[in-house]
């Protein structure tokens, strides 16, 4: 080709955008969904590519001192280490574009999942004795524990969802993680208290519309099947 | 086009706890807020009116927000103190959630010193407080070091992790005293954050409470 020619092609290239490639995502987690499911949902949804690497328990004693809070799930991010799932939640459903379409929204969408924590926290014990990792009473935990803080958090849901229009969220117009932590809590509660929630139809519905969301319907279908 | 600042309210009740590091964030910013203290007498009261039943909310132009984090974080984005890229803010969080584990592992403890509830001290300090404060301090210490041993918890200016985990300090400090002796690179961040000069203008000033 002609100087000129390449000149041109030169010149032209350097207008085209240019393509940042993007970071390579790997995801590392126990084999359940729980505390990495929602970061697992946002990369399907966002049709991002990640290494979805699940640790078997046994292995999991070696693996614990090379992770920096020796807990998981752990993002790597280009191989730079991200602990803490809500962190994880929060950093990709900003970059994917599920926190929310404001800086006010996406403080919203945090106060609901820090309120889901508070409320995790108070039915802990009735959890654990479901999953069967602790003995003890359940009907006797699921009246002094479970219902309460159902009640309590379940409350809070059920008018957010209403006064949100029940237009399929419990914040703003759109598809947050706010959205996927309470519906994949709602699935798993379906497993083990199948009556449980009766008493919320908002959410339930809310739920309902978002599990209906094309590409995590896709997802769910086809991800491992886990009790929790 | 001038936009105009939101008016900002902060409701909470008269002491530290969950509500100081969104003051300080006002106050490092120079932001004018309201300040509103609600006695515990008065709690009931102004109860209803939060959207979780709890405190502290945060007002934007009338327009509340609840949960400490999501306030402090909210906040910080506005006015610059939540890391420089989003992969620093997203340790900030890391290091914010870590600190809130720790803080319930080592609720029991603090609940006695508080005078909260009966309990024996001594026993829960060297069954609860002890391992508590020994894992995430360690976590702490290393992440000062791999982060330059400068100053601040993540990147290398003011977040509002610094002055969480500073803030929090000055609690264990007047119950365990020492308490953090064995991390002197998260003492250098206690001393660095409590020495910015905006903040210490805060608090030469704030009302004294013990929590």
């Amino acid at each position: 080709h002609s100087p000129l020619y390449n000149l041109l092609y030169s010149a032209w290239l350097s207008l085209v955008p240019s393509f940042s490639a993007m970071p390579s995502y790997k995801l590392t987690y126990f084999p359940v969904r729980a505390r990495a499911e929602v970061a697992r949902q946002l990369f399907y949804l966002a049709g991002v590519p990640f290494e979805d690497v699940r640790v078997p328990h046994a292995d999991w004693p070696a693996l614990k001192p090379k992770t920096p809070f020796g807990q998981m799930p752990l993002l790597e991010v280009d191989g730079k280490p991200l602990p803490q799932s809500y962190a994880i939640n929060r950093y990709l459903a900003k970059e994917f574009g599920f926190a929310g379409k404001s800086p006010f929204e996406a403080a919203w969408v945090d106060a609901i999942a820090d309120q889901f924590k508070d409320y995790n926290i108070e039915l802990r014990p009735l959890f654990l004795v479901l999953m069967g990792f602790a003995q003890g009473d359940k009907d006797q935990l699921l009246k002094d524990v479970g219902i309460p803080a159902r009640d309590k958090f379940f409350g809070i849901l059920e008018k957010l969802a209403k006064d949100n229009g029940n237009n399929g969220h419990f914040v703003g117009s759109s598809l947050t993680w706010a959205d996927l932590l309470i519906a994949d809590h709602v699935k798993t509660v379906s497993i083990h208290l199948p009556s449980f929630l009766d008493g919320f139809p908002t959410v339930l519905d809310t739920v309902k519309k978002i599990e209906s969301t094309p590409k995590l319907k896709e997802w769910i279908e086809k991800r491992p099947d886990t009790k929790f | 086009l001038l936009t105009t600042m939101p008016s900002y309210k902060l409701s909470y009740f008269p002491g530290r706890g969950l509500g100081e590091v969104s003051r300080q964030l006002f106050h490092l910013s120079d932001t004018p807020f309201e300040d509103h203290r609600v006695p515990m007498d008065e709690w009931p009261a102004y109860k209803d009116s939060t959207p979780f039943g709890q405190m502290p909310v945060l007002f934007v132009d009338g327009k509340p927000l609840p949960q400490s984090f999501a306030i402090a974080r909210f906040l910080a984005d506005q006015f610059g103190f939540a890391g420089k890229t989003p992969f620093e803010a997203a340790w900030v969080d890391a290091l914010a959630d870590q600190y809130k584990d720790y803080f319930a592992e080592i609720r029991p403890f603090l609940f006695v010193v508080f005078g909260f509830g009966e309990g024996d001290k001594e026993k829960l300090k060297k069954k609860v407080a002890e391992p508590a404060i020994n894992k995430f301090f360690g976590i702490l210490e290393k992440r000062a070091k791999d982060n330059g041993s400068n100053g601040h918890l993540v990147g290398n200016s003011l977040t509002w992790i610094d002055l969480q985990v500073s803030d929090h300090i000055g609690v264990l400090e007047l119950y365990l005293p020492n308490a953090i002796s064995a991390y002197p690179l998260v003492n250098e961040i206690r001393k660095k954050t409590t020495t910015d000069p905006k903040l210490k203008e805060w608090l030469d000033k704030r009302p004294v409470t013990p929590f």
